[in-house]
């Protein structure tokens, strides 16, 4: 049987540069991820953490941090009990430049079985991902409702 | 062992009749799709086809079309090389959500390890991060995004 992972591809008319600083800038991740900031010195192995609205939903440590290339960090929700319980995954953002735009390759992957945070993940990224498109293509962020469930 | 299915989601600053004319509409398509226009009368059970400078690169008929929120067709590339392949299945749903769009594109009823699987696989997010660019900023994604991405992939 295939492992679960989920994938996302998308093209982004933007500089590899720009899309970095939109993955790893707080302030960036505030527009376009439902108000989250990602928190993290960005050290390999250093501490990562999601927080939106002042609360922690999710923690990791950062495994790759080859800008403005490969971003890599492991992932653990821990605001739902179930999704807690679970080992921590991996996600993986690679940036390849394809003319003047930016092809991104999200890899979310090593879940446990019937992973909780698998299906909260696929919901999430699409509408994250997209938000994020069209703000570095137009200047405004998309007003997405946050999925239900709260596991981004 | 599940059947190999392909969806890609996202979401589209625009209206629900736009998006329907974008996915509908051969004027529109040959803007974002890199050339190629889709025609059909879109009556349940009618071909349909995309051509490209006149040549049809994919054929079928139309499985669903409930104006602004469902279309479906059968998918048959025109390739030589994807032949004895079984016919699959692309369909689009599309929900409004407030201001935008949610839009599904799911393909499925593909030979596993395919030729089809693999290419629709790189080309949907090329073809919908087009369409969404277009619909949100006016600009579809340049042409040349399908050639670079090959040369990307060759050099890695």
């Amino acid at each position: 049987m295939r492992k679960p992972e989920f994938v996302y591809v998308t093209y982004i008319e933007t500089t590899p540069e720009k899309l970095w600083q939109a993955l790893t800038s707080s302030a960036f991740t505030k527009l376009y991820w439902w108000n989250t900031e990602v928190k993290s010195d960005w050290k390999v192995g250093s501490p990562f953490a999601l927080v939106t609205n002042g609360t922690t939903t999710d923690v990791g440590e950062v495994l790759e941090f080859d800008r403005p290339r490969r971003l890599s960090y492991t992932f653990h929700h821990i605001l739902n009990e179930a999704a807690k319980k679970e080992r921590p995954s991996r996600v993986t953002f690679v940036l390849e430049p394809a003319g003047k735009l930016v092809k991104l390759t999200l890899t979310h992957e090593d879940f446990a079985e019937d992973s909780v945070v698998l299906s909260g993940i696929s919901s999430g990224w699409p509408a994250i991902l997209s938000s994020l498109k069209s703000l570095l293509e137009s200047g405004s962020a998309l007003e997405i409702p946050p999925p239900c469930g709260g596991i981004q | 062992m599940s059947k190999p299915e392909f969806v890609y989601t996202t979401y589209i600053e625009t209206s629900a009749e736009k998006l329907w004319q974008a996915l509908t509409d051969g004027d529109f398509t040959e803007r974002y799709w890199f050339g190629h226009r889709v025609a059909s009368d879109w009556k349940i059970g009618s071909p349909y086809k995309f051509a490209k400078q006149g040549t049809n690169t994919i054929e079928g008929k139309v499985l669903a079309f409930e104006p602004h929120k469902r279309l479906a067709y059968t998918w048959d590339p025109c390739a030589p090389n994807a032949h004895g392949e079984r016919t699959s299945r692309v369909s689009f749903d599309l929900e409004p959500r407030g201001k935008i769009v949610k839009l599904t594109v799911t393909h499925d009823n593909l030979d596993e390890g395919g030729k089809t699987f693999r290419d629709i696989s790189g080309g949907w997010p090329m073809v919908i991060a087009s369409l969404k660019s277009l619909l949100e900023t006016g600009r579809p994604l340049p042409a040349d995004v399908k050639s670079n991405a090959a040369q990307e992939q060759s050099r890695a």
